[in-house]
């Protein structure tokens, strides 16, 4: 989910940050400077078929420790952590937490690096930035003697094929890419049951009704997926007849670009929208009251393609100790429960079951198929990091689609 | 050696000025150049400034050129012209009567007035901004108040008549201040010897107190069209579709959203070297007025 502008929960934060971002535009010019020596060489980037064991420059913390007590300092995405859930842990554990937040990716990443800001745990990068960080040397391995609870993470994610061994990451959350969409406002279910329901975001019946994320990733992707290429594809010929698709979307439907698919379905603003399977998840807790929670549908194809985001620790964390615990805590299948039901997004936990969930009353039925099981995620196409020459084009060819 | 002193003070006084100047313009601007000539890290995707200018590369200034000049930013830069320019000309329409009336027929209501036009001043720009993403909304009072008169039209549909409204609706308080500073300090003997020589109250505001205020129209203008250029959150908060791309927003996704700063800083410079252009263009005709004025 490397999106545009992240996981902003509210329309009032993500225009906040939209003005700190105008105003800032000269600092973060000059903070993704970063320091002025051209690396040689590129990095191997990992693939599903293409596991990478990454390089350990340190050792793990030792095992036995007692936390360092204090403030834990958490560099996470907006409304991504339950409140509730992070009380319970400083209540337990006697300390204090505070988090600060990134937009996207690369500011974490020019965070991590200027210095400027010295967390003691990461949550939510994905694989796209790892293989930098590490190559930095900005991140610690992890001493799985202070996880008891990572054998509840699903079984695709203990030695995922980016950080083989899990030697620098835990599984954090699993979602996948589709459509979600309110069944009570018209919406064709036709194109969900052909089997390529993105031909829904074609379809000039919902103009002025429909969304797509604001992730080129996501949305590059998607068209990749209905046009049955590969969708990691570098193919310039490939990526311009996706613009090309793209363009035609646009007339037909004249789509909003943002990531407010779980406040816009439910509120009905919208009758489609392109977004993450957490969005429908959590759009349920913004339906109007006189609305069934059930008309809150997602469509995914059988193919899907999934995605995760870890915790990480930082190599200058002043509390290791204090991070490894929290990232066990919330490995904890209550924690994670008590966490998914504000946050939205599905735990990448083995023993939170969709018929759990929905006999738990956290999932409408009808969004069961919002839910991904450890099989699907096994079976899933993933998004992987792009090679850098190949990630220009995408964001070349986003840019030339948001044009106009 | 009394006049060296006194140089020597004026000299002084000038200094925070200039080293603000020198520090939060000329260096930041030296620095965007130098990201926009620099180059990437292969590896952490950073841009890496070229300090020095002989260091500097070229082909993505060419690069982005092409995209602006025959490419897909074409649009993107005349629909961002196009925009500042209606949003300019209706907040005109909209402010100089409003500033015409504060300066010349408030009277003892002018200080509630004036402190009623700087009112929205209190409010953040973002906030006045989502007031009306909530009133233009499908079930919003707007919306509904729209549709008791018969008058269905989404506007948050992606129409670029919302997000010049929304320019208009953020910029215009900027507009009127000026204006009326400029009408206020306006000779009223001028007006009233046009009057004594037999010209209409139409004819004497249109030959005496327009041309007048001209010097107080352009800095007006130049104050809200400059950051109109520039803007992007307009946009995106009441729009966000590819319809209605502006230059901000390709400069914002360029810096924040992609590996490829270099591109995002090269549309700056271009975008300020554009408006350089207008800004002599002010210079040279406000200096023109004054020296009429003067004569």
């Amino acid at each position: 989910m490397t999106d545009r502008y992240g996981f902003n929960r509210r329309r009032f934060l993500q225009g906040s940050a939209a003005v700190a971002g105008g105003l800032m535009l000269p600092a973060s010019l000059l903070s993704a400077c970063g320091d002025d020596n051209v690396s040689g060489s590129a990095l191997t980037l990992a693939r599903p078929d293409r596991p990478v064991t990454l390089p350990t420059a340190a050792n793990p913390i030792a095992g036995g420790l007692s936390h360092e007590g204090g403030t834990l300092q958490i560099l996470n995405w907006v409304d991504y952590l339950n409140p509730d859930t992070l009380a319970r842990f400083e209540e337990l554990y006697g300390v204090k937490t505070a988090v600060t937040t990134y937009d996207t990716e690369e500011i974490a990443l020019n965070k991590l690096r200027s210095g400027a800001f010295q967390p003691d745990l990461i949550i939510g990068l994905t694989d796209s930035v790892l293989p930098r960080l590490v190559a930095a040397d900005l991140l610690q391995p992890l001493n799985k003697s202070y996880l008891s609870n990572f054998n509840n993470v699903i079984a695709g994610l203990r030695d995922p094929y980016y950080d083989v061994g899990a030697q620098y990451t835990v599984p954090y959350i699993i979602y996948s890419t589709g459509i979600g969409y309110r069944a009570d406002m018209d919406v064709d279910t036709s194109y969900f049951d052909s089997g390529n329901g993105w031909d829904i975001l074609w379809d000039p019946a919902y103009s002025g009704r429909l969304g797509i994320l604001d992730s080129y990733r996501d949305v590059i992707g998607s068209v990749l997926h209905r046009n049955g290429e590969d969708i990691n594809t570098g193919d310039q010929k490939v990526l311009d007849a996706v613009l090309e698709d793209l363009r035609e979307m646009a007339a037909a439907t004249n789509p909003k670009i943002d990531i407010l698919a779980y406040t816009e379905v439910p509120a009905g603003t919208r009758a489609v929208n392109q977004c993450w399977s957490g969005d429908m998840l959590l759009g349920v807790w913004y339906l109007p009251e006189d609305v069934d929670w059930n008309v809150l549908s997602y469509w995914q194809p059988d193919d899907m393609v999934t995605g995760n985001d870890f915790f990480c620790i930082p190599t200058k964390s002043a509390r290791p100790v204090l991070a490894h615990e929290f990232t066990n805590f919330f490995l904890d299948v209550d924690n994670a429960l008590e966490n998914f039901g504000w946050t939205g997004y599905q735990p990448a936990l083995e023993a939170l079951p969709a018929s759990t969930l929905i006999e738990w009353e956290y999932v409408p039925p009808n969004l069961e198929n919002a839910l991904i099981t450890p099989e699907q995620y096994a079976a899933g196409k993933r998004a992987v990091a792009l090679e850098p020459e190949v990630d220009n084009r995408w964001t070349d060819v986003w840019a030339a689609f948001n044009a106009g | 050696m009394r006049k060296n002193e006194g140089q020597w003070l004026w000299g002084l006084l000038a200094a925070p000025g200039t080293i603000w100047l020198l520090l939060l313009f000329a260096l930041p601007f030296y620095g965007l150049a130098c990201v926009a000539f620099g180059e990437i890290d292969p590896i952490f995707r950073n841009a890496v400034a070229a300090w020095n200018p002989l260091e500097w590369r070229f082909e993505n200034f060419g690069e982005v050129m092409g995209e602006i000049l025959t490419g897909s930013l074409r649009r993107v830069f005349v629909r961002t012209f196009g925009y500042v320019l209606a949003a300019v000309v209706l907040s005109f329409l909209i402010g100089y009567p409003v500033a015409y009336y504060l300066a010349r027929h408030a009277g003892r209501w002018r200080g509630l007035l004036l402190a009623l036009m700087i009112l929205p001043f209190w409010v953040n720009y973002l906030m006045r901004m989502l007031a009306w993403v909530n009133l233009l909304q499908v079930d919003g009072w707007a919306t509904k108040a729209f549709s008791a008169f018969g008058f269905q039209y989404n506007f948050l549909d992606g129409k670029g008549i919302t997000v010049i409204l929304g320019l208009v609706y953020g910029y215009v308080p900027f507009l009127v201040l000026p204006l009326y500073a400029s009408l206020e300090r306006l000779d009223v003997r001028l007006l009233e010897a046009a009057r004594d020589l037999g010209a209409s109250p139409g004819h004497a505001f249109r030959m005496v107190t327009v041309p007048l205020s001209r010097p107080g129209m352009m800095a007006a203008g130049v104050i809200i069209a400059l950051p109109m250029f520039g803007d992007y959150y307009t946009n995106d908060m009441l729009s966000r579709s590819p319809a209605t791309e502006m230059i901000g927003n390709q400069v914002d996704f360029y810096l924040n959203g992609t590996t490829q700063p270099q591109k995002g800083a090269v549309l700056v410079l271009v975008l300020s070297a554009m408006l350089v252009v207008f800004m002599a263009y002010y210079l040279v005709t406000t200096m023109r007025m004054q020296r009429e004025l003067q004569t």
